[in-house]
């Protein structure tokens, strides 16, 4: 017991109060200065009336789809074409997960550039005949702008996690099924995808839980516009923390809390299930 | 269950210890600190500093030292945009420093949530020897307080000039604009478009979308962004529509480039593709240190004039926090730092506007300037300022600031009307304010 004390300590201080006094203050009117006045659940009833605050909800769930669609997929097939003994593995393994070591200050400030009116991007569809749109200062296109690249900083997460998976599922299954005639569509399906299930449903609430806390890229990116169509939930409650509404603030955050503890338990009764 | 009953004690514990240090430490009511405690101008002050590498107040603050020797100045910079995290939650934690320099946009927020000291307690009236509501325009004096406090003495100033390239409205014998059509005409003639109806690709005006830019010529058309209460918004008017509408003009009509990043206004103006924009004096500093290849090919005038002339009146305030632990030294550096010798610094290392009546008679603010074709264009942001309006001190001025950002980028982006874009940001604001 004396053992862990301390690391209980400093849990209980750098963990359990913020979170304990973030809920009280969701409660408050507060302003980080003046005593914090007690206002119900008035703040939860403003989100559910404030615009803003749904635009970011919606924005939040679309960036979840766009990243979640495309990034999975990306990283497995990647991980398949790995897989197949291409020479130099290694180095393709390393190249794909470069990215993944980038901070997302970094990635949001170089694609910022390459994304500009006249950028890199825009200067090579030029050379093909195509005026490239303003990526990321018109609303149409910006989120899924800002999707794309947090697709390409993180997909070589996922290739390295199912590139793992995939080395772990046991030769002999390949041979059992090839010996049944199965060709190697057939054997993707009843061998390859059974088998990585569990990863699959990490990879997937791990991933959506990591797109629901998008914030890094928007701010460095687009600053949440334009016209608020990047602002995401977290964004949105950094405002309003900037602007002293700490009780707003902590009201958004805990809405969060609830959907990504639900992700959570979500995740381990799947889990569990797989096991 | 004896080691579960530990760690319950071991957590309830460590609880009660934070939570019994947990209590704000500043006094909320926004006052300096208690006179009973405030030290003697002595000791250690403690600046935070937001400028950057040209900060005029390291030379500043090195001539002090040797002025002052038993005042020892412990100076940090930080970052513009980490200064306005830190500020406060230092501010909150007991941490504040003596003196710190503040954006004039933050003043609003800041003071209405208790942050800043009350300067007239700590001054007495008295700038160097001098009343301090003498050494300052009308306008700086009226956005020195808040609330009918006097929570800043403002260190250097912002107001809008017209910044072009002389030597292409010199060889396309275009006429400098003064009025707002004259701008319209002046800026489709000068800008160079790669086919008819295509953007600009150089020498274009800038149009930013942003409250700074709207609110210049929401000024200038005798328009408002709150009425005289401070309580609702009335810039969806018809001044603040025609002002939008005018900008806009600027983009259908006129030469101009939709310009929504202001960090890459610098680059676009090394490439060229920008030759004309409205922006402050410390404008100046940047176009010599960032484009230094385009000497001599630029000039300043005043920003052509609607209605009346008129410009958003910002720039950095000197401030001493709520909690200072040394307000009286802090406040004996802030004199010297507005000592006019001394706010020479801030136009000759920062290549900024000093604040103060009696700098802006300094000779080298009217000295012919080669960057600037021989022109003394200093007292173009001087004229300026005589018109120019702070904006609103009202501790929403954040939302206000936003909503009317995205009405003016929606029009812009010709998403929607001007008089739909201003009602919408209008009706926002007015929730913000409280309506």
């Amino acid at each position: 017991m004396p053992l862990v004390a301390p690391a209980m300590i400093l849990t209980v201080i750098f963990f359990f109060v913020p979170m304990i006094l973030s809920l009280v203050w969701s409660f408050t009117k507060y302003n980080g200065m003046a005593p914090a006045r007690w206002i119900g659940g008035a703040n939860y009833t403003y989100l559910t009336q404030d615009p803003a605050f749904h635009t970011a909800v919606w924005n939040t769930a679309i960036f979840a789809v766009v990243t979640m669609a495309i990034g999975p997929g990306l990283g497995l097939a990647t991980a398949l074409l790995l897989n197949r003994g291409v020479r130099a593995q290694g180095l393709f393994r390393s190249i794909f997960f470069l990215p993944v070591t980038l901070s997302l200050v970094v990635v949001g400030t170089m694609w910022k550039v390459l994304l500009a009116d006249n950028g890199f991007i825009n200067q090579c569809l030029a050379l093909v005949g195509i005026h490239g749109p303003s990526w990321l200062e018109d609303p149409s296109t910006a989120l899924l702008s800002v999707s794309l690249v947090s697709v390409w900083a993180g997909f070589g997460f996922e290739t390295v996690i199912f590139l793992a998976a995939l080395q772990g599922i046991p030769r002999d299954l390949y041979e059992a099924a090839a010996l049944d005639g199965a060709g190697r569509y057939q054997s993707f399906r009843a061998v390859t995808m059974p088998a990585l299930r569990p990863t699959l449903v990490f990879v997937y609430v791990v991933g959506i839980i990591g797109a629901l806390q998008a914030y890094d890229q928007m701010y460095v990116m687009t600053r949440g516009g334009p016209l608020k169509s990047t602002t995401t939930i977290v964004y949105y409650l950094m405002e309003r923390f900037q602007r002293f509404d700490l009780g707003t603030a902590s009201a958004a955050a805990y809405v969060l809390v609830v959907v990504l503890a639900l992700l959570s338990a979500l995740q381990f009764r799947l889990s569990r299930r797989d096991a | 269950m004896k080691t579960a009953g530990t760690t319950l004690s071991i957590g309830l514990l460590g609880t009660a210890l934070l939570l019994a240090g947990c209590s704000p430490a500043a006094d909320p009511g926004g006052s300096s600190a208690d006179p009973s405690t405030t030290s003697s101008a002595s000791g250690t002050v403690t600046v935070w500093d937001y400028y950057g590498q040209a900060t005029p107040l390291k030379k500043s603050i090195a001539e002090f030292s040797k002025a002052h020797p038993e005042i020892t100045v412990d100076y940090q910079a930080f970052d513009y945009e980490a200064f306005h995290s830190k500020f406060p939650v230092s501010v909150a934690a007991g941490q504040a420093p003596d003196l710190a320099t503040l954006d004039m946009t933050w003043i609003p927020l800041f003071a209405a949530n208790g942050l800043l000291g009350d300067l007239a307690e700590v001054s007495q009236g008295q700038l160097n020897g001098k009343p301090l509501a003498d050494q300052y325009s009308s306008g700086a004096n009226e956005a020195m307080h808040y609330d009918g406090k006097l929570v800043t003495a403002l260190y250097d100033f912002d107001a809008y000039a017209l910044f072009y390239r002389k030597d292409m409205l010199d060889k396309k014998g275009i006429s400098v604009p003064t009025t707002w059509d004259e701008l319209v005409s002046a800026t489709a003639k000068m800008a160079e478009r790669p086919s008819a109806g295509a953007a600009p690709t150089k020498y274009g005006f800038a149009v930013q979308p942003d409250t700074f830019h709207y609110a210049q010529y929401l000024f200038q058309n005798a328009g408002s962004i709150l009425d005289n209460d401070l309580k609702t918004a009335v810039f969806n008017q018809p001044a603040g529509v025609q002002a939008l509408d005018f900008m806009q003009s600027l983009l259908t009509k006129g030469g101009g480039v939709y310009w929504p990043d202001s960090a890459t206004l610098t680059a676009a103006v090394k490439s060229e593709q920008i030759g004309m924009f409205v922006n402050g004096p410390y404008m100046m500093g940047v176009l010599k240190a960032g484009v230094p290849e385009q000497s001599g090919k630029w000039a300043v005038a005043p920003a052509p004039v609607g209605k009346q002339p008129g410009s958003y009146l910002g720039g950095t305030g000197l401030v001493i926090p709520t909690g200072a632990k040394n307000s009286a030294a802090a406040w004996e550096l802030a004199q010297w730092l507005l000592r006019p010798d001394q706010q020479a610094y801030v136009f000759t290392e920062a290549g900024a506007a000093p604040a103060t009546s009696a700098a802006l008679d300094l000779p080298a603010l009217s000295a012919p300037d080669p960057y600037f074709g021989g022109q003394a264009p200093f007292s173009v942001f001087e004229d300026a300022m005589a018109t120019a309006t702070h904006f609103p001190y009202v501790a929403s001025w954040g939302d206000i600031d936003s909503a009317i950002i995205d009405g003016v980028t929606s029009v812009m982006l010709g998403k929607e009307s001007s008089q739909s874009a201003l009602d919408t940001a209008a009706k926002t604001s007015d929730a913000a304010l409280g309506n």
